[in-house]
């Protein structure tokens, strides 16, 4: 595996006994993370950015995100369920809200704290973030964990466009810890767990990019509370006790794509799906786009309901989360739902946790720290790439040829574990031959592009 | 290292790939992102040109230990005043190629901005020859 120091680890883990070395992850992956080794898929920490594409791709279910155990939250006095409504997004619109949250009152929670609660105060953080910075002329939203690290990995020019500010689950940990506090709770009885739709929310919870504490206890999966709330949700949907649950409709819609249009004056542009967020964020590094404004991009199509731990179509999804705002604002413009007041009280203390001094560029392409060193390096692994099959058959374990030669050159593997190269029979050559004709040739023949 | 391509009028859709592939290979070496760009730029800008005026013509690019050298070489119709055309918002540009958002007279300059050395060749009836050199270190 690539060496060098590793900067973090991650939520993402490969399951060796369910795992068929297939490559279809490896396939997916965005920064060429993965190979095979001894038939299993290795992700490598420093390339893996935890967008999930490599879970929602396995068609063997042989990568799973690690969460914390459940009975975590019996350790403490008050437990708090702090809780993204694209979780909501996932029940059929005939339960209602509160009968959803009273299940997870049922299952051992004593609070029940919705992330979007913290929609307009997220939003006075990057309006202040924006205005401390004139000079920037494309803001990137720091919302989709994910895009953060991709940004990191792979645009490291792009660092700087990144409203430095913390995820809106450490805002809305540190509101709602708060809030007990004043109401007398101690802060060691006070465990916040936060439901989490993807692989980047728990890495931005465990290894934050920011590198300062978390405010979030622990993290369970959306797929496994979802399990455990429809359970009861069958037997015992009518004893719903009342919650006095408080989202606006807007708010509610947060976490899709377009989410925070609404929320902002300028201009605002939605990118959503890895391969969309990759070709806008390549035309950005390249300036071949002039999107001045706010940019807000989700790896996961539609947005937190694509997230790789949903059980529910994204789109079906979405269109309840649509459907719960509507009737949000038919109740409040009826008068019968009073429209929650917006909450902008921040803190110093907030403000201060919420800033990320420095998002570190941590280039996943640099080929060697000396540039002499990499000048070499990158010469080889041209000529390399010149005499592989540009196949990208996968057979020797990396994603494409292109990073078998990086490999190659690293000293991660040799010219021989190429299949197209390493034949030893005449017939062997030939049958090759026959289905991809001669190669080498044909593509180097091919005016170089 | 030595990268060739070829440019062809009016296809604004597939313009870039020099640039990226330049972009790739400096990202390989782990020259300084606010390099990369001055070069990415500056090599697009002198594309874009070569797309927009001339009939065709090649990219040729040489990156070594200290510099990036770009050359862009078109059969066009040439810059009939250099001076004129290095003036911020002068352009000769076609309405067709403003509605693509091109042509709002900032390319000459803008390639003089992001780059180290800048020598331009052109002779009216013939071509331009645009050598763009971005140091690396």
């Amino acid at each position: 595996m690539p060496t060098g120091e590793i900067y973090f680890k991650h939520s993402l883990r490969v399951n060796d006994y369910l795992c068929q070395g297939c490559t279809t992850c490896m396939r997916t992956c965005p920064t060429a993370a993965i190979r095979i080794r001894g038939g299993k898929a290795v992700i490598a920490d420093n390339k893996c950015v935890d967008c999930g594409e490599c879970m929602k791709a396995c068609p063997h279910k042989a990568i799973y995100i690690k969460q914390d155990d459940f009975g975590l939250i019996e350790n403490y006095r008050y437990r708090v369920c702090l809780v993204p409504t694209a979780f909501i997004g996932q029940f059929d619109t005939k339960y209602k809200t509160k009968a959803i949250y009273s299940c997870l009152l049922k299952l051992g929670f004593t609070h029940i704290y919705e992330v979007e609660h913290e929609v307009a105060r997220m939003m006075e953080l990057y309006n202040m973030y924006m205005e401390d910075h004139p000079e920037i002329r494309t803001f990137i939203s720091p919302y989709c964990p994910a895009v953060t690290r991709l940004i990191q990995v792979r645009f490291p020019s792009l660092v700087d466009n990144i409203i430095h500010v913390r995820a809106p689950l450490e805002l809305a940990s540190r509101v709602i810890t708060q809030k007990l506090i004043d109401e007398g709770a101690r802060r060691e009885s006070i465990g916040v767990f936060y439901v989490t739709p993807c692989a980047a929310k728990i890495a931005a919870v465990k290894y934050p990019v920011s590198g300062k504490p978390t405010c979030v206890t622990g993290v369970i999966n959306m797929d496994f509370l979802y399990n455990k709330v429809m359970l009861m949700l069958h037997d015992s949907d009518r004893n719903a006790q009342p919650i006095n649950h408080t989202l606006n409709s807007r708010d509610v819609q947060w976490s899709l794509s377009g989410g925070e249009a609404p929320h902002f004056k300028g201009a605002h542009y939605a990118v959503d799906g890895l391969q969309n967020v990759l070709n806008f964020l390549e035309k950005l590094e390249d300036e071949t786009v002039d999107a001045p404004g706010l940019v807000e991009m989700r790896i996961c199509d539609q947005g937190c309901v694509g997230g790789v731990l949903t059980t529910q179509d994204r789109f079906v999804a979405r269109k309840r989360l649509e459907y719960r705002a509507q009737l949000f604002e038919r109740l409040e413009r009826s008068k019968l739902r009073e429209t929650p007041p917006e909450d902008l009280t921040l803190t110093p203390q907030w403000i201060k946790d919420m800033e990320i001094a420095e998002i570190k560029p941590r280039s996943i392409y640099k080929l060697n720290d000396n540039y002499a060193e990499a000048f070499k390096m990158a010469e080889q692994m041209k000529k390399i790439e010149k005499a592989l099959p540009g196949v990208n058959c996968s057979a020797c374990g990396a994603p494409s040829c292109a990073a078998l030669a990086e490999d190659i050159v690293r000293g991660d593997a040799k010219m021989d574990t190429c299949i197209f190269i390493n034949q030893n029979s005449d017939s062997s050559r030939d049958a090759t031959k026959r289905i991809w004709g001669d190669r080498i040739t044909a593509k180097n023949n091919k005016k170089e592009q | 290292m030595h990268y060739t391509f070829t440019i062809e009028r009016g296809n604004f859709a597939d313009a870039g790939q020099a640039s990226s592939n330049v972009k790739r290979t400096l990202k390989q070496l782990g020259v300084d992102p606010a390099s990369i760009k001055r070069a990415v730029v500056a090599l697009f800008e002198a594309e874009i040109n070569a797309v927009a005026h001339a009939y065709g013509g090649t990219i040729d690019v040489d990156i070594d230990a200290e510099k990036v050298m770009m050359v862009v070489a078109d059969e066009g119709p040439g810059i009939p005043n250099l001076e004129l055309a290095m003036q911020e918002g002068w352009s000769t540009a076609s309405p067709q190629v403003r509605e693509m958002g091109y042509g709002a007279g900032m390319g000459l300059p803008n390639i003089k901005k992001n780059t180290d050395e800048l020598k331009i060749d052109t002779k009216v009836g013939v071509g331009t020859t645009v050598t763009m050199i971005v140091k690396l270190v």
